[in-house]
């Protein structure tokens, strides 16, 4: 298994001139009305940088000027690391990638339970997804329950980084030291800080809050992963219609203030610090309140947001859970629309990808490798039609010429077929008899049968047994001591 | 304006969820000699529960649900200020003071609540994001309110509804209070391990907490 990028970008619901009116319309949000950010030491960096800082009020105010300078520095093609080459996600603004789900509250679990999330959860839903082959970043997909909250993202790191193959995405809750102590787990595997700050196997995200705000922890998070040269998923969850406008536009408006804000204090503190422009925005549902990531309002924003992104040379992480309860037909159908079209845009990331449910708040087993086929499903389409002299077959054509014939035999066939076709996992494609005579088993059933079987098998060749328990005792350490923090003040 | 035609604005402003004039309509109307109980049981009333009959059939969303709570709010307000003045106290659903703690500027989750439960007849003190402990407890003190409801929508900021639950023990006011917390991450867990009566998963189902909490 290795990770192999596809280039999306054939749906376009943007023109050049409504992406013109965009960047101006952010310019002037960004330049006039300007960003909340209540860490002080970043008021100082863009004081120092030349931009109007109100810190009476918190307000930084960016112009057009600085934001190209900052956008100069910030890259368009990275490599963010696995544990070895074939695991190596080479990013730009072309290729599509996935991410895993994050921090589920519950789990459904095998028998169909639903329940609240376990530590040992996470580690088994992360063996599972790291055995799909669509799977490319990895997230820890739930928080588990019988561990506090507070300084929860060091265990998530122990629960989740010993056991991918994958380039781990990560998060601080308490700030800047969770940074540091993550990059000492890392080192673990990686055989020194320096080694972890060269070339590191995991990422940060910070989440700033609509309407135009970055709350004091993320921007802590943000300076000091750029410090230390970890790339930062900069990422903004609006609800349109509720924390932005209710207009796909005036929301597109709104995250781009608001992320490129984000991207341009990281370019300040380190010029050249790899960038994500991130969403995981959805609709407010106007009936409950709820946050709906599959509405069909929500694909048409990650969509276009996928073009803002790329307006600025910035990959893109869009993509979000789905709101269906149980792996059915809602899920399926929220799935496909959201994974197709978000990769048709050239979505680089497509972020919560695998065994989100209901809202971000559950994570299925099942969903999982469910997901995993949509995806492959998804990716086929990527590749697109190739139209050359072979594909056109106008000589194998004529050989077969019009009769009563078939093409079957033909080597061409066979190769073609080989090579390109998709080979479905766990979709059905018999009839009905044969199905039943394979025990007329529902999609759900096919996936539960490939989860107990991945999870029976156990194959972690890049790390050791010890390195696992080390990095495990270190993290409950560091959470100890985040709680321990937490009671003084 | 004849008395008749203030209490029709005054029903149209709240079924359509003008609010911007509802203070002022209300103040006419009490220049004009109107009984405000009258104005409340006869013509506010009806109109948010019309707004909220049509909420629940989906021919109405949640900016005007809000925009209509809005529109009660200020009438109310004007109206229940004579009606104390005059030593009477209208019945109410129940007292609620409502915020999102300490450290979480989170707004619209709290927002959507705080007009659900005065659309149902509750009189909300909505005290909005980043509350400390102690403005909470004073506003509880000062307003008599029977429920404290406390938002977070971080996993950083949930342990400070506890907080807030200790600080309410350490002044004895605990057994005075119904409590319940929401939030995204907020769970049945974490609302018993920190000592809430209760717990909702969304606006909907935290107005019926808020009515089975004032029944028991």
């Amino acid at each position: 298994m290795s990770i192999r990028g596809l280039k999306g970008g054939f749906l376009n619901f943007l023109s050049e001139d409504d992406l013109d009116a965009i960047h101006f319309a952010t310019l002037e949000i960004l330049s006039e009305i300007g960003i909340k950010m209540e860490h002080e030491p970043a008021l100082e960096i863009f004081s120092s940088s030349g931009a109007k800082v109100d810190y009476k009020n918190s307000i930084v105010k960016i112009d057009e000027q600085l934001l190209n300078k900052a956008l100069l520095s910030a890259p368009s093609r990275f490599t963010l690391h696995g544990k070895n080459e074939d695991f190596d996600v080479k990013v730009d603004t072309e290729r599509v990638y996935t991410i895993g789900g994050s921090s589920a509250l519950n789990v459904l679990d095998l028998d169909g339970n639903y329940r609240p999330a376990l530590f040992d959860d996470l580690i088994k839903f992360t063996i599972l997804l790291d055995r799909l082959q669509h799977l490319h970043i990895m997230h820890a997909i739930v928080i588990p329950s019988d561990l506090e909250e507070y300084g929860v993202d060091r265990m998530l790191f122990a629960g989740t980084f010993p056991y991918t193959s994958r380039n781990y995405y990560s998060q601080s809750q308490t700030g800047a030291d969770g940074v540091l102590e993550q990059i000492k787990l890392a080192a673990v595997l990686q055989g020194s800080e320096e080694a972890v700050r060269k070339n590191p196997m995991f990422t940060e995200v910070v989440c700033m809050v609509s309407p135009l705000q970055h709350e004091k922890v993320n921007s802590e998070v943000l300076i000091e992963a750029a410090k230390n040269n970890i790339p930062v998923y900069v990422e903004v969850d609006a609800m349109l219609g509720g924390t932005t406008p209710a207009p796909v536009a005036g929301t597109l408006v709104e995250q781009n203030a608001n992320v490129l804000a984000g991207i341009v204090l990281a370019q300040l503190v380190n010029p050249g610090t790899p960038c994500i422009y991130s969403i995981a925005s959805g609709l407010m549902d106007m009936s409950t309140g709820g946050y709906s990531g599959a509405a069909p309002e929500t694909n048409l924003l990650h969509c276009a947001t996928a073009q803002v992104a790329h307006y600025y040379n910035l990959p893109f992480q869009g993509g979000t859970g789905i709101d269906a309860k149980i792996p059915d037909a809602q899920a399926g159908y929220e799935r496909a629309m959201q994974v197709l079209s978000n990769a048709l845009a050239g979505t680089n990331f497509i972020h919560l990808s695998f065994g989100m449910m209901e809202m971000m708040l559950t994570a299925s087993y099942e969903q999982c490798v469910i997901d995993n086929e949509i995806m492959g499903a998804a990716f086929k389409m990527l590749e697109g039609v190739a139209v050359n002299d072979e594909t056109l077959s106008v000589d194998l054509l004529r050989k077969v010429g019009p009769k009563s014939a078939h093409f079957l035999t033909f080597k061409e066939t066979s190769e073609y077929v080989r090579k390109h076709y998709w080979v479905p996992k766990i979709t059905d494609r018999n009839v009905h008899s044969s199905w039943k005579a394979m025990g007329a088993k529902s999609m759900r059933d096919v996936a539960a049968d490939e989860v107990r079987k991945i999870l029976s098998e156990n194959n972690m060749p890049f790390i050791s047994a010890e390195q696992t328990k080390e990095i495990t005792d270190m993290a409950k350490a560091f959470h100890k001591k985040a709680l321990e923090k937490l009671k003084a003040n | 304006m004849a008395s008749d035609d203030i209490y029709k604005q005054l029903y149209e402003n709240v079924l359509n969820g003008d609010f911007e004039q509802t203070g002022e309509l209300a103040n006419k109307a009490l220049e004009n000699n109107i009984d405000p109980m009258d104005a409340i049981n006869s013509y506010l009333v009806p109109a948010i529960e019309l707004v909220g009959e049509r909420f629940g059939k989906k021919e109405y969303f949640l900016p005007d649900l809000m925009r209509s709570a809005n529109a009660m709010k200020n009438a109310l307000e004007v109206f229940e200020k004579d009606i104390r003045e005059k030593g009477v106290e209208r019945k109410s659903s129940g007292k609620v003071v409502i915020g999102t703690v300490k450290g979480d500027i989170h707004e619209i989750g709290k927002s959507i609540v705080a007009s659900l439960l005065t659309a149902k007849g509750f009189t909300v003190t909505d005290l909005g994001v980043d509350v400390e402990s102690e403005v909470f407890i004073n506003k509880i003190v000062e307003e008599g309110a029977e429920i404290l409801a406390m938002s977070a929508l971080l996993p950083i900021t949930m342990p400070y509804q506890g907080k807030v639950i200790e600080d309410l023990k350490a002044r004895g006011l605990r057994d005075k209070i119904k409590i319940m917390v929401g939030g995204s991450p907020v769970t049945q867990e974490h609302a018993e391990r920190i000592g809430a009566d209760g717990y909702a998963d969304d606006a909907v189902e935290a107005v019926k907490l808020a009515e089975r909490l004032m029944k028991s």
